[in-house]
Protein backbone atom coordinates (compact mmCIF):
# COMPACT_ATOMS: atom_id res chain seq x y z
CA UNK A 1 0.00 0.00 0.00
CA UNK A 2 1.30 3.39 -0.99
CA UNK A 3 0.11 6.95 -0.52
CA UNK A 4 -0.47 8.32 -4.00
CA UNK A 5 1.93 10.97 -5.25
CA UNK A 6 -0.81 13.58 -5.56
CA UNK A 7 -1.66 13.47 -1.86
CA UNK A 8 -0.35 16.17 0.45
CA UNK A 9 -0.49 15.66 4.20
CA UNK A 10 -0.23 18.66 6.51
CA UNK A 11 0.96 18.43 10.10
CA UNK A 12 -2.42 19.64 11.34
CA UNK A 13 -4.20 16.61 9.85
CA UNK A 14 -5.42 18.22 6.61
CA UNK A 15 -5.09 15.72 3.78
CA UNK A 16 -5.49 16.97 0.20
CA UNK A 17 -5.66 14.87 -2.93
CA UNK A 18 -4.75 17.12 -5.84
CA UNK A 19 -5.86 14.57 -8.42
CA UNK A 20 -9.46 14.41 -7.22
CA UNK A 21 -9.69 17.77 -5.45
CA UNK A 22 -10.91 16.03 -2.29
CA UNK A 23 -9.74 17.10 1.13
CA UNK A 24 -10.14 15.44 4.52
CA UNK A 25 -9.42 16.07 8.14
CA UNK A 26 -7.84 13.22 10.05
CA UNK A 27 -7.49 13.08 13.83
CA UNK A 28 -4.03 12.82 15.44
CA UNK A 29 -4.10 9.01 15.39
CA UNK A 30 -5.18 9.01 11.75
CA UNK A 31 -2.44 11.48 10.96
CA UNK A 32 0.15 9.33 12.67
CA UNK A 33 -1.01 6.26 10.74
CA UNK A 34 -1.11 8.13 7.43
CA UNK A 35 2.40 9.46 7.95
CA UNK A 36 3.76 6.01 8.84
CA UNK A 37 2.17 4.58 5.70
CA UNK A 38 3.57 7.47 3.68
CA UNK A 39 7.04 6.76 5.07
CA UNK A 40 6.73 3.27 3.63
CA UNK A 41 6.47 1.29 6.89
CA UNK A 42 4.81 -2.09 6.59
CA UNK A 43 1.91 -3.38 8.66
CA UNK A 44 4.09 -5.25 11.19
CA UNK A 45 6.28 -2.22 11.88
CA UNK A 46 3.30 0.09 12.30
CA UNK A 47 1.64 -2.45 14.58
CA UNK A 48 4.63 -2.81 16.84
CA UNK A 49 5.07 0.98 17.01
CA UNK A 50 1.45 1.42 18.02
CA UNK A 51 1.41 -1.44 20.52
CA UNK A 52 4.50 -0.02 22.13
CA UNK A 53 3.14 3.49 22.32
CA UNK A 54 -0.52 2.91 23.21
CA UNK A 55 -2.46 0.61 25.52
CA UNK A 56 -3.83 -1.53 22.78
CA UNK A 57 -4.28 -5.19 21.96
CA UNK A 58 -3.37 -6.88 18.70
CA UNK A 59 -6.89 -7.52 17.56
CA UNK A 60 -8.22 -4.01 18.13
CA UNK A 61 -5.25 -2.54 16.30
CA UNK A 62 -5.71 -4.86 13.33
CA UNK A 63 -9.45 -4.19 13.11
CA UNK A 64 -9.01 -0.41 13.32
CA UNK A 65 -6.03 -0.39 10.99
CA UNK A 66 -7.83 -2.33 8.25
CA UNK A 67 -10.89 -0.16 8.62
CA UNK A 68 -8.77 2.97 8.29
CA UNK A 69 -6.91 1.55 5.29
CA UNK A 70 -10.17 0.65 3.56
CA UNK A 71 -11.41 4.17 4.14
CA UNK A 72 -8.35 5.95 2.76
CA UNK A 73 -8.21 3.54 -0.16
CA UNK A 74 -11.85 4.31 -0.95
CA UNK A 75 -10.97 7.99 -1.04
CA UNK A 76 -8.03 7.30 -3.38
CA UNK A 77 -5.46 8.41 -0.81
CA UNK A 78 -3.66 5.11 -1.25
CA UNK A 79 -3.14 2.62 -4.02
CA UNK A 80 -2.50 -1.09 -3.73
CA UNK A 81 -1.54 -3.40 -6.52
CA UNK A 82 -3.35 -6.28 -4.84
CA UNK A 83 -6.85 -5.18 -3.71
CA UNK A 84 -6.69 -7.52 -0.71
CA UNK A 85 -3.30 -6.29 0.38
CA UNK A 86 -3.38 -3.78 3.20
CA UNK A 87 0.19 -4.37 4.19
CA UNK B 1 9.26 47.30 -21.54
CA UNK B 2 6.53 49.50 -22.94
CA UNK B 3 3.03 48.19 -22.67
CA UNK B 4 0.97 47.35 -25.73
CA UNK B 5 -1.92 49.81 -26.05
CA UNK B 6 -5.09 47.96 -26.94
CA UNK B 7 -8.82 48.49 -27.06
CA UNK B 8 -10.64 45.26 -26.35
CA UNK B 9 -14.38 44.70 -26.64
CA UNK B 10 -15.92 42.03 -24.44
CA UNK B 11 -19.46 40.61 -24.18
CA UNK B 12 -20.99 38.58 -21.35
CA UNK B 13 -21.02 41.12 -18.52
CA UNK B 14 -23.97 39.35 -16.90
CA UNK B 15 -22.31 38.36 -13.66
CA UNK B 16 -25.44 36.73 -12.26
CA UNK B 17 -25.92 33.30 -10.64
CA UNK B 18 -25.46 31.96 -14.18
CA UNK B 19 -22.51 34.18 -14.97
CA UNK B 20 -21.22 35.12 -18.36
CA UNK B 21 -17.41 35.07 -18.66
CA UNK B 22 -17.08 38.77 -19.55
CA UNK B 23 -16.19 40.16 -16.14
CA UNK B 24 -13.53 37.52 -15.33
CA UNK B 25 -12.13 37.84 -18.87
CA UNK B 26 -11.69 41.60 -18.34
CA UNK B 27 -10.20 40.98 -14.91
CA UNK B 28 -7.73 38.53 -16.45
CA UNK B 29 -6.74 40.98 -19.17
CA UNK B 30 -6.20 43.69 -16.60
CA UNK B 31 -3.93 41.33 -14.69
CA UNK B 32 -1.58 41.23 -17.68
CA UNK B 33 1.55 43.33 -17.19
CA UNK B 34 1.97 43.59 -20.97
CA UNK B 35 -1.18 45.50 -21.90
CA UNK B 36 -2.33 49.07 -21.50
CA UNK B 37 -6.05 48.55 -21.99
CA UNK B 38 -9.17 50.38 -22.93
CA UNK B 39 -12.12 48.07 -22.32
CA UNK B 40 -15.36 48.32 -24.24
CA UNK B 41 -18.22 46.38 -22.63
CA UNK B 42 -20.85 45.12 -25.05
CA UNK B 43 -24.15 44.30 -23.34
CA UNK B 44 -27.54 42.97 -24.36
CA UNK B 45 -29.45 43.89 -21.21
CA UNK B 46 -29.47 47.10 -19.20
CA UNK B 47 -29.10 45.25 -15.91
CA UNK B 48 -25.98 43.27 -16.69
CA UNK B 49 -23.95 43.83 -13.50
CA UNK B 50 -20.70 44.48 -15.38
CA UNK B 51 -22.16 47.81 -16.55
CA UNK B 52 -22.24 49.09 -12.99
CA UNK B 53 -18.93 47.71 -11.69
CA UNK B 54 -16.62 50.67 -11.07
CA UNK B 55 -13.34 50.59 -12.97
CA UNK B 56 -14.25 47.58 -15.09
CA UNK B 57 -15.11 49.10 -18.47
CA UNK B 58 -14.13 52.43 -19.99
CA UNK B 59 -17.20 52.50 -22.17
CA UNK B 60 -20.35 50.41 -22.45
CA UNK B 61 -22.50 49.91 -25.53
CA UNK B 62 -25.73 48.02 -25.88
CA UNK B 63 -25.90 45.62 -28.82
CA UNK B 64 -28.88 43.81 -30.37
CA UNK B 65 -29.47 40.11 -29.63
CA UNK B 66 -28.14 37.81 -32.38
CA UNK B 67 -31.71 36.51 -32.77
CA UNK B 68 -32.62 39.84 -34.40
CA UNK B 69 -30.17 38.92 -37.18
CA UNK B 70 -26.41 38.63 -37.58
CA UNK B 71 -26.27 41.71 -39.80
CA UNK B 72 -27.87 43.95 -37.19
CA UNK B 73 -25.40 42.74 -34.61
CA UNK B 74 -22.33 43.17 -36.81
CA UNK B 75 -23.56 46.54 -38.15
CA UNK B 76 -23.85 47.76 -34.56
CA UNK B 77 -20.37 46.47 -33.67
CA UNK B 78 -18.96 48.26 -36.72
CA UNK B 79 -20.78 51.43 -35.76
CA UNK B 80 -19.21 51.21 -32.30
CA UNK B 81 -15.84 50.49 -33.93
CA UNK B 82 -16.03 53.72 -35.93
CA UNK B 83 -16.35 55.65 -32.68
CA UNK B 84 -14.11 53.52 -30.47
CA UNK B 85 -11.66 51.58 -32.67
CA UNK B 86 -11.60 48.00 -31.39
CA UNK B 87 -8.40 45.97 -31.73
CA UNK B 88 -9.73 42.67 -30.41
CA UNK B 89 -13.26 41.43 -29.80
CA UNK B 90 -13.86 38.59 -27.32
CA UNK B 91 -17.41 37.22 -27.56
CA UNK B 92 -18.43 35.14 -24.57
CA UNK B 93 -21.93 33.78 -25.28
CA UNK B 94 -22.59 30.51 -27.05
CA UNK B 95 -25.64 32.00 -28.75
CA UNK B 96 -23.69 34.89 -30.34
CA UNK B 97 -20.63 32.91 -31.41
CA UNK B 98 -22.15 31.76 -34.68
CA UNK B 99 -22.75 35.36 -35.82
CA UNK B 100 -19.23 36.45 -34.95
CA UNK B 101 -17.61 33.38 -36.54
CA UNK B 102 -19.62 33.84 -39.72
CA UNK B 103 -18.49 37.45 -39.91
CA UNK B 104 -14.90 36.92 -38.83
CA UNK B 105 -13.49 38.13 -42.16
CA UNK B 106 -15.79 41.11 -42.33
CA UNK B 107 -14.75 42.13 -38.82
CA UNK B 108 -11.09 41.68 -39.67
CA UNK B 109 -11.44 43.85 -42.76
CA UNK B 110 -12.72 46.56 -40.44
CA UNK B 111 -9.67 46.02 -38.24
CA UNK B 112 -11.37 43.98 -35.49
CA UNK B 113 -9.42 40.85 -34.58
CA UNK B 114 -11.05 37.78 -33.08
CA UNK B 115 -9.73 34.34 -32.20
CA UNK B 116 -12.65 31.97 -32.55
CA UNK B 117 -13.13 28.33 -33.52
CA UNK B 118 -13.96 27.71 -37.16
CA UNK B 119 -17.60 27.10 -38.06
CA UNK B 120 -16.78 23.42 -38.65
CA UNK B 121 -15.15 23.10 -35.21
CA UNK B 122 -18.10 24.90 -33.66
CA UNK B 123 -20.80 22.89 -35.35
CA UNK B 124 -19.36 19.40 -35.10
CA UNK B 125 -19.16 19.64 -31.30
CA UNK B 126 -22.87 20.45 -31.01
CA UNK B 127 -24.47 18.47 -28.21
CA UNK B 128 -26.79 16.68 -30.63
CA UNK B 129 -23.76 15.41 -32.58
CA UNK B 130 -21.70 14.26 -29.61
CA UNK B 131 -21.74 10.49 -30.41
CA UNK B 132 -20.30 11.12 -33.90
CA UNK B 133 -17.78 13.53 -32.38
CA UNK B 134 -16.66 10.96 -29.82
CA UNK B 135 -16.20 8.33 -32.47
CA UNK B 136 -14.34 10.62 -34.86
CA UNK B 137 -11.86 11.88 -32.27
CA UNK B 138 -11.56 8.73 -30.15
CA UNK B 139 -13.06 9.98 -26.94
CA UNK B 140 -15.67 8.31 -24.76
CA UNK B 141 -19.05 10.05 -24.74
CA UNK B 142 -22.38 9.04 -23.17
CA UNK B 143 -24.97 7.49 -25.49
CA UNK B 144 -27.58 10.01 -26.59
CA UNK B 145 -30.83 10.39 -28.48
CA UNK B 146 -32.11 13.56 -30.15
CA UNK B 147 -35.78 14.24 -29.61
CA UNK B 148 -37.50 16.19 -32.36
CA UNK B 149 -40.92 15.78 -30.80
CA UNK B 150 -42.65 14.59 -27.63
CA UNK B 151 -43.77 11.43 -29.41
CA UNK B 152 -40.21 10.13 -29.31
CA UNK B 153 -40.10 10.16 -25.50
CA UNK B 154 -41.44 6.59 -25.42
CA UNK B 155 -38.28 5.48 -27.31
CA UNK B 156 -36.15 6.36 -24.29
CA UNK B 157 -37.01 3.29 -22.25
CA UNK B 158 -35.93 1.02 -25.11
CA UNK B 159 -32.49 2.60 -25.30
CA UNK B 160 -31.63 3.87 -21.82
CA UNK B 161 -32.02 3.08 -18.17
CA UNK B 162 -33.41 5.85 -16.01
CA UNK B 163 -32.25 8.32 -14.81
CA UNK B 164 -31.30 10.16 -18.00
CA UNK B 165 -30.07 13.69 -18.62
CA UNK B 166 -32.37 15.95 -20.65
CA UNK B 167 -30.43 18.76 -22.31
CA UNK B 168 -31.05 21.78 -24.48
CA UNK B 169 -29.06 22.42 -27.64
CA UNK B 170 -27.38 25.48 -26.09
CA UNK B 171 -28.14 25.54 -22.37
CA UNK B 172 -30.05 23.80 -19.60
CA UNK B 173 -29.85 20.27 -18.31
CA UNK B 174 -32.20 18.32 -16.08
CA UNK B 175 -31.98 14.85 -14.64
CA UNK B 176 -35.15 12.83 -15.21
CA UNK B 177 -36.07 9.63 -13.39
CA UNK B 178 -39.12 8.72 -15.46
CA UNK B 179 -41.05 9.50 -18.62
CA UNK B 180 -43.17 12.14 -16.88
CA UNK B 181 -40.11 14.08 -15.77
CA UNK B 182 -38.66 13.85 -19.29
CA UNK B 183 -41.89 15.40 -20.63
CA UNK B 184 -41.68 18.28 -18.17
CA UNK B 185 -38.03 18.92 -18.99
CA UNK B 186 -38.71 18.56 -22.72
CA UNK B 187 -41.39 21.27 -22.58
CA UNK B 188 -39.24 23.62 -20.51
CA UNK B 189 -36.19 23.22 -22.73
CA UNK B 190 -37.89 23.19 -26.13
CA UNK B 191 -39.89 26.34 -25.37
CA UNK B 192 -36.67 28.15 -24.42
CA UNK B 193 -34.01 26.72 -26.68
CA UNK B 194 -35.90 24.97 -29.44
CA UNK B 195 -35.33 21.51 -30.83
CA UNK B 196 -33.81 19.01 -30.71
CA UNK B 197 -33.90 18.21 -27.03
CA UNK B 198 -31.11 15.80 -26.23
CA UNK B 199 -31.47 12.71 -24.06
CA UNK B 200 -28.12 11.65 -22.68
CA UNK B 201 -27.20 8.51 -20.79
CA UNK B 202 -26.52 9.36 -17.16
CA UNK B 203 -22.90 8.54 -16.40
CA UNK B 204 -22.28 8.21 -12.68
CA UNK B 205 -19.17 9.93 -11.47
CA UNK B 206 -17.61 13.26 -10.63
CA UNK B 207 -17.90 16.18 -12.99
CA UNK B 208 -14.53 17.67 -13.84
CA UNK B 209 -13.68 20.42 -16.30
CA UNK B 210 -10.72 21.67 -18.29
CA UNK B 211 -10.27 25.21 -19.54
CA UNK B 212 -8.00 25.29 -22.56
CA UNK B 213 -6.76 27.37 -25.44
CA UNK B 214 -5.83 25.99 -28.85
CA UNK B 215 -3.77 27.95 -31.37
CA UNK B 216 -5.56 26.54 -34.42
CA UNK B 217 -2.40 24.66 -35.47
CA UNK B 218 -2.98 21.71 -33.15
CA UNK B 219 -1.02 23.11 -30.21
CA UNK B 220 -2.43 23.45 -26.72
CA UNK B 221 -1.36 26.87 -25.50
CA UNK B 222 -2.99 26.53 -22.09
CA UNK B 223 -4.93 23.88 -20.15
CA UNK B 224 -6.01 23.81 -16.51
CA UNK B 225 -8.21 21.05 -15.03
CA UNK B 226 -10.70 21.92 -12.30
CA UNK B 227 -13.32 20.27 -10.15
CA UNK B 228 -16.39 22.15 -9.01
CA UNK B 229 -16.56 22.11 -5.23
CA UNK B 230 -19.71 24.09 -4.75
CA UNK B 231 -22.44 23.93 -7.38
CA UNK B 232 -25.49 26.19 -7.67
CA UNK B 233 -28.97 24.91 -8.45
CA UNK B 234 -28.26 25.91 -12.06
CA UNK B 235 -25.28 23.57 -12.06
CA UNK B 236 -22.78 26.43 -12.11
CA UNK B 237 -19.55 26.39 -10.15
CA UNK B 238 -19.63 28.66 -7.12
CA UNK B 239 -16.34 27.25 -5.93
CA UNK B 240 -13.71 25.08 -7.56
CA UNK B 241 -10.18 23.76 -7.26
CA UNK B 242 -7.44 23.08 -9.79
CA UNK B 243 -6.39 19.45 -10.14
CA UNK B 244 -3.19 17.70 -11.07
CA UNK B 245 -4.64 15.15 -13.43
CA UNK B 246 -2.40 14.11 -16.29
CA UNK B 247 -5.13 12.08 -17.95
CA UNK B 248 -7.38 15.13 -18.26
CA UNK B 249 -4.53 17.11 -19.81
CA UNK B 250 -3.77 14.26 -22.18
CA UNK B 251 -7.42 14.11 -23.32
CA UNK B 252 -7.43 17.88 -23.86
CA UNK B 253 -4.15 17.96 -25.79
CA UNK B 254 -5.19 15.04 -27.94
CA UNK B 255 -8.53 16.66 -28.78
CA UNK B 256 -6.95 20.02 -29.61
CA UNK B 257 -4.33 18.29 -31.76
CA UNK B 258 -6.88 16.22 -33.66
CA UNK B 259 -9.44 19.00 -34.13
CA UNK B 260 -6.86 21.79 -34.63
CA UNK B 261 -9.01 23.73 -32.19
CA UNK B 262 -8.74 27.50 -32.43
CA UNK B 263 -9.69 29.65 -29.45
CA UNK B 264 -10.81 29.13 -25.90
CA UNK B 265 -12.76 26.09 -24.82
CA UNK B 266 -14.09 24.26 -21.81
CA UNK B 267 -14.30 20.49 -21.71
CA UNK B 268 -16.92 19.06 -19.39
CA UNK B 269 -16.05 15.53 -18.39
CA UNK B 270 -17.40 12.89 -16.03
CA UNK B 271 -14.79 10.83 -14.23
CA UNK B 272 -16.21 7.47 -13.20
CA UNK B 273 -15.12 5.48 -10.15
CA UNK B 274 -13.14 3.26 -12.51
CA UNK B 275 -11.14 6.32 -13.57
CA UNK B 276 -12.69 6.52 -17.05
CA UNK B 277 -13.47 9.92 -18.57
CA UNK B 278 -16.60 10.67 -20.56
CA UNK B 279 -16.89 13.89 -22.52
CA UNK B 280 -20.34 15.35 -21.93
CA UNK B 281 -19.94 18.75 -23.50
CA UNK B 282 -17.53 21.18 -25.13
CA UNK B 283 -18.17 24.87 -24.58
CA UNK B 284 -16.55 26.66 -27.53
CA UNK B 285 -15.46 29.69 -25.53
CA UNK B 286 -13.73 30.77 -22.36
CA UNK B 287 -15.78 29.67 -19.31
CA UNK B 288 -16.76 31.97 -16.42
CA UNK B 289 -14.20 30.38 -14.07
CA UNK B 290 -11.30 31.57 -16.24
CA UNK B 291 -9.82 33.69 -13.47
CA UNK B 292 -8.97 30.51 -11.55
CA UNK B 293 -6.63 29.57 -14.41
CA UNK B 294 -5.02 33.01 -14.16
CA UNK B 295 -4.61 32.50 -10.40
CA UNK B 296 -3.03 29.13 -11.11
CA UNK B 297 -0.52 30.68 -13.51
CA UNK B 298 -2.07 30.58 -16.99
CA UNK B 299 -3.54 33.85 -18.27
CA UNK B 300 -5.69 32.48 -21.05
CA UNK B 301 -7.39 35.75 -22.13
CA UNK B 302 -3.98 37.44 -22.41
CA UNK B 303 -2.72 34.60 -24.62
CA UNK B 304 -5.91 34.67 -26.68
CA UNK B 305 -5.50 38.39 -27.39
CA UNK B 306 -1.90 37.85 -28.50
CA UNK B 307 -2.95 35.01 -30.80
CA UNK B 308 -5.75 37.17 -32.21
CA UNK B 309 -3.13 39.80 -33.06
CA UNK B 310 -1.01 37.20 -34.81
CA UNK B 311 1.69 37.06 -32.17
CA UNK B 312 3.49 33.83 -31.29
CA UNK B 313 2.57 32.41 -27.92
CA UNK B 314 4.57 29.65 -26.29
CA UNK B 315 2.53 26.84 -24.68
CA UNK B 316 2.07 27.23 -20.94
CA UNK B 317 3.06 23.91 -19.45
CA UNK B 318 2.73 24.44 -15.73
CA UNK B 319 0.11 25.68 -13.29
CA UNK B 320 -0.44 25.49 -9.56
CA UNK B 321 -2.77 22.72 -8.47
CA UNK B 322 -4.84 23.00 -5.31
CA UNK B 323 -5.70 26.64 -6.17
CA UNK B 324 -9.29 27.43 -5.34
CA UNK B 325 -11.84 30.02 -6.27
CA UNK B 326 -14.89 30.93 -4.27
CA UNK B 327 -17.47 33.18 -5.88
CA UNK B 328 -19.49 35.72 -3.94
CA UNK B 329 -22.41 38.03 -4.51
CA UNK B 330 -22.17 41.74 -3.85
CA UNK B 331 -24.73 44.52 -4.02
CA UNK B 332 -23.73 47.58 -6.03
CA UNK B 333 -25.67 50.74 -5.30
CA UNK B 334 -26.56 52.43 -8.57
CA UNK B 335 -27.86 55.92 -9.20
CA UNK B 336 -30.92 56.01 -11.38
CA UNK B 337 -29.18 58.36 -13.83
CA UNK B 338 -26.71 55.68 -14.77
CA UNK B 339 -29.45 53.16 -15.46
CA UNK B 340 -31.41 55.82 -17.32
CA UNK B 341 -28.42 56.65 -19.54
CA UNK B 342 -27.82 53.08 -20.64
CA UNK B 343 -31.55 52.40 -21.02
CA UNK B 344 -32.22 55.50 -23.11
CA UNK B 345 -28.95 56.03 -25.03
CA UNK B 346 -27.76 52.44 -25.35
CA UNK B 347 -24.33 53.49 -24.14
CA UNK B 348 -22.59 54.93 -21.15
Amino acid sequence: MKITDEVRISDNGFVFNSKTGDSFNVNPTGLELTKLIAQGHDFDTIKSLFLEKYELDDLTFEKDFYEFCALIKYHQITTTEDPLDFK
Amino acid sequence: MSKLKLTIAVTGLNNTDNPGPGVPVIRSLKASPEFDLRIIGLVYETLEPGIYMEGLCDKIFQIPYPSTGSDELIDRVEEIHRREPIDVLIPNFDAELFSFMKNEDRLLRSGIHTFLPTLKQFQERDKDKLPEYGEKYGIKVPASLNLGSQNQISEIKEKFEYPVMVKGKFYDAYMAYNQEQVKQAFNKISSKWGLPVIIQEFVKGTEVNVIALGDGQGNTIAAVPMRKQYITDKGKAWGGITLSDDKMLEITRSLIRKTMWKGGMELELIKTVKGEYYLIEINPRIPAWVYLAVGAGQNIPEALVKLALGQEVAPMETYAFGKMFVRYSYDIIVDLEKFETIAMNGEI
